[in-house]
């Protein structure tokens, strides 16, 4: 029920969060501190799952969501996204990119897990 | 456990002392030393050590050896001990620092009770290596809190 | 994953607010007993506990709590009324929580005998409540998913799954709307579900399936039953809060817990004492290059230096607000000394707190904590009356004790008042004259009389209670204060009540210094302690030899020479200063060889070793990369008036 995930966001600390609860529950999980890194992860391996933030130098979010979607091995690859309570608009613009769903921040371990888990079916 | 301890020798005031290579953190040049007044001999000033204000001890005193004068070979060890539960960083003065090597335990004995000009219980024990002996300094009972409260009475062990 | 250390460390520091959050319920609960928020909001937080224990290994807490989560989760459902033993009773579960998260064991009694009486209040409250048996809903789901919902990763198929946890499903796929092959786009969704679920959760739950692409699908929800078809967007929005669905409800955690709406990462302490270390090695650094520069003709080099300087010192003071904690996280642990001490006491005690809000440096916060607790027990063991004692006094039956925090200045005022009975005067008199403090029959101002009590040793109770006699008087209370270089006051009305206020620094890392020189020593004089400087004239330095007193306008004022309270060894500068500096009782000179000037310190703590160094409250790193000793002005001045007493008797 494990599977492979992608967590792109310039903030260490939010990533090594999101690693230890994912790896914990038997993800195993990739790395990436921009847009761009995280494009190049993707099609670097095959990833089950890819979690963003939407506010990160070089490339932002919503460009990276936008790009992705438009290369065709990754359709279909669910991608979440970071966002915090107050940003309505920020969730329509990101779900027009392409984003398949969101965690709002700050997150609790159980409430990342749950979310993975409804995105993957598990 | 092991009969074999890694360890850093080093030479004091001609005498070869050993620490366990798992508690040394770094071996610094000797740097600007600030006299802390009023502090005990064995621990009299305080050094910068990355950022962080560390004491600074002559292990010369404990064993009532004379401080030599800084010389090129002079390095200070780093070491991080536990005391009363938190760790604390200590830098030691040495005349020179030699190598990290493995030490025989096999070949260890306790401090002798008498003949020796150190006090016991600041020895953990001695290890013969290559005709001679190295000594392995008991750190917690030299730097048990309390024991060193003022100069005097390490003067007068000296 | 028990083997890592640091989410470990991680989740005992979200334990921990997590308990705080769940007491601070409680008490709330206590009183507020019908409180659906408040009742929702201490469930959330025992079940996150007991997921997140299980999850790092903490298996005997997350059993544990499972069965307060399980109580809760009855009266959050309105099976059980929270009654105030209920209340009690998850109370003290909660503190054996703690000791569970603590790595301790716990005594495996203590637990069982928790969870039985848990059972019984459960028992007993539900009598009351009347439990509805939850009746299964037949609803009808019809829903199509948007076209591209394949391409963004949405899986109808885990959508399905989800509903069949809900209840058992009948699922009936719609493909009238598939075109023909030519004209099929491969990862477009063409397909409408209708889903017959038979559950007995709320429809929330059931939108909650959908909640990423509810707004942009067709679902449509009807209960069996009830002819309309609503449009699920509509009913939303009718849904009152207190329907359990995790997500939302878990967000509104959040809010509250963010006032501000922003994001927010939790740091272990540790790591910001690190930042403020790198931090502190940055401006010297810093400060090295600058010198550099300032030598340097070139003028890129200064311009990049400069730019350095600026950004190096905007760091440092937004370090200095990453430090600052919310007073708030230390009152708030009083609502149940407070709790607590009523019950033991048998008085009726009302706790009321004003400015939370006010920031503190985390090491104050940190350190303040026993002294406070220590001045609330004596508030309430020794100043607030029973309520029969107040009545006839004629007061009301509940004793009030506020706790407030204000920022004046540089400082902040934490102040501890009661409605007591005040400070027996003629008590603080009696015993001082017993412990041979003062001379029978002394003639003390109002305040001296009461700072008597900050004395070693001092204590007014004529019964110690198990509550205040715990081994610290007011004289730790004192000294702890001053070690944060605060001060402390206490004002008190016979009958009508006392007021002790604390008036500390906000930070403790950071102090406005002057840099002086003794010898070959530089050391840093606290700026707050300073009232002057002035030359000490040769010939008054020769004439005070025998006698230390420098005439300071109309007053003598004693002096010290650092330069033999330190045994520098050295011979004097020619023009030696005085820095007159007041202890907060007295002016005292210091004689130093040089004023080097300002200086804003990084204070270091100094190490385990140096701990019986009275002289000496901390270490700065300087410039050039030396240590300079900080001096502890109050001990100071008493180490040199020791010793010039020794020097006297001995000559």
């Amino acid at each position: 029920m494990a599977g492979s995930i992608l967590t792109v966001d310039d903030s260490s600390s939010i990533r090594v969060a999101i690693k230890v609860a994912l790896t914990g529950a038997g993800y195993t999980v990739t790395e990436a501190g921009d847009g761009a890194e995280g494009i190049r992860k993707a099609n670097a391996g095959k990833f089950d799952l890819i979690i963003t933030d939407l506010n990160m130098p070089v490339m932002d979010g919503l460009t990276m969501i936008e790009e992705l979607r438009k290369i065709p091995a990754h359709g279909g690859v669910p991608i979440i996204f970071l966002t915090t309570e107050s940003d309505a608009a920020l969730k329509q613009r990101a779900k027009a990119a392409g984003a398949t769903g969101w965690l709002t921040k700050p997150f609790q371990a159980d409430n990342l897990l749950k979310i993975v888990k409804k995105v993957l079916g598990q | 456990m092991s009969d074999e301890l890694e360890v850093l020798t080093f030479d004091l005031h001609g005498e070869t002392l050993a620490l366990e290579a798992s508690i040394v953190r770094e071996i610094m040049d000797m740097t600007a030393i600030t006299v802390v007044p009023g502090a005990s001999a064995l621990v009299g000033g305080v050094i910068n050590f990355r950022g962080k204000v560390i004491p600074l001890a002559n292990l010369h005193l404990a064993f009532g050896m004379e401080v030599g004068p800084t010389t090129i070979d002079s390095r200070i060890v780093v070491i991080e001990l536990e005391l009363d539960g938190t760790f604390t960083f200590i830098g030691l003065r040495t005349d020179k620092v030699n190598e990290v090597t493995t030490l025989d335990l096999t070949k260890k004995e306790p401090p002798p009770s008498i003949g020796m000009r150190w006090r016991p219980e600041y020895v953990k024990c001695l290890v013969k290596r290559g005709g001679e002996f190295v000594v392995l300094p008991d750190l917690h009972s030299i730097f048990a809190v309390g024991s060193h409260t003022t100069g005097g009475t390490l003067k007068a062990v000296a | 994953m028990t083997g890592n250390t640091e989410a470990i460390e991680t989740f005992r520091v979200e334990a921990a607010e997590l308990l705080e959050r769940i007491e601070q319920g409680l008490l709330d609960l206590s009183r507020k007993p019908g409180d659906r928020a408040l009742v929702d909001e201490v469930f959330r937080s025992l079940h996150t506990l007991k997921g997140s224990g299980a999850m790092f290994g903490f298996d005997a807490l997350a059993s544990f709590t499972h069965h307060c989560e399980t109580a809760f989760d009855k009266v959050r459902k309105g099976e059980v009324v929270a009654t105030p033993n209920l209340v009690s009773v998850v109370l003290a579960a909660q503190d054996h929580m703690r000791t569970l998260l603590g790595g301790g064991a716990g005594d495996d009694a203590v637990g069982k005998d928790l969870l039985g009486r848990l059972e019984r209040e459960v028992a007993i409250a539900s009598g009351s409540a009347g439990p509805e048996p939850a009746d299964k809903t037949e609803w009808t789901i019809l829903f199509t998913l948007p076209p591209n919902a394949l391409v963004n990763g949405c899986n109808p198929l885990a959508l399905l799954a989800e509903m069949r946890e809900l209840g058992d499903c009948t699922v009936i796929a719609d493909v009238s709307d598939v075109p023909p092959l030519d004209a099929l786009v491969a990862n477009e969704c063409y397909v409408s579900w209708r889903v017959t679920l038979h559950s007995d959760r709320p429809r929330t739950e059931i939108e909650d399936v959908f909640m990423f692409i509810i707004d942009d699908m067709k679902l449509e929800i009807q209960q069996a039953g009830s002819k309309a078809i609503e449009p699920a967007a509509s009913t939303a929005v009718d849904v009152p809060a207190e329907v359990s669905s995790p997500v939302p409800a878990s967000r509104q955690a959040e809010s509250r817990s963010l006032p501000k709406g922003g994001e927010s990462v939790r740091v272990p302490a540790e790591r910001l004492d690190e930042l403020m270390d790198r931090v502190g090695e940055l401006v010297i650094a810093q400060s090295r290059l600058s010198q550099i520069a300032a030598a340097s003709p070139d003028l890129n080099l200064r311009a990049v230096s400069e730019d350095i300087e600026r950004l190096s010192n905007e760091l440092r003071n937004t370090m200095m607000v990453l430090r600052m904690v919310p007073v708030g996280t230390l009152f708030s642990r009083f609502r149940r000394l407070v709790h607590d001490l009523a019950r033991d006491t048998g008085k009726s005690i009302e706790l009321t707190t004003e400015g939370e809000a006010t920031e503190v440096d985390k090491t104050v916060i940190e350190r303040l904590a026993d002294p406070l607790v220590h001045l609330v027990r004596n508030s309430i063991d020794h100043g607030l009356e029973t309520p029969d004692q107040r009545k006839t006094a004629g007061k009301p039956e509940t004793g009030q004790v506020r706790l407030a925090a204000q920022h004046a200045g540089g400082e902040v005022v934490i102040t501890i008042t009661d409605d007591g009975r005040g400070i027996d005067r003629g008590r603080v008199r009696a015993k001082a004259e017993a412990q041979g403090l003062i001379v029978p029959n002394a003639q003390l101002s109002d305040q001296e009389l009461l700072q008597l009590i900050f004395q070693p040793g001092f204590s007014t109770a004529q019964t110690i209670t198990n509550l205040s006699g715990r081994g610290v008087g007011m004289d730790v209370v004192k000294r702890t204060v001053e070690a944060l270089r605060g001060s402390i006051d206490l004002t008190s009305k016979p009958g009508v009540g006392s007021e002790v206020s604390l008036r500390i620094p906000l930070t403790l890392a950071i102090i406005d210094g002057l840099l002086v020189r003794v010898g070959k020593g530089r050391y840093v004089i606290p700026l707050s302690a300073v009232e002057e400087c002035l030359e000490l004239p040769v010939e008054q330095d020769m004439r005070s030899r025998g006698r230390s007193f420098i005439s300071l306008r109309d007053s003598l004022v004693p002096f010290l020479r650092l330069r033999e309270l330190f045994q520098t060894g050295t011979e004097p500068d020619r023009y030696q200063k005085v820095v007159v500096v007041s202890t907060g009782s007295e002016r005292v000179g210091l004689v130093v060889d040089q004023i080097i000037g300002d200086h804003q310190t990084v204070i270091k703590a100094m190490s385990k070793l140096h701990e019986d160094v009275a002289m000496f409250s901390g270490a700065t790193i300087l410039g050039d990369g030396a240590v300079a000793l900080i001096l502890d002005i109050p001990h100071l001045v008493e180490t040199g008036q020791n010793q010039e007493a020794q020097l006297r008797k001995a000559g």
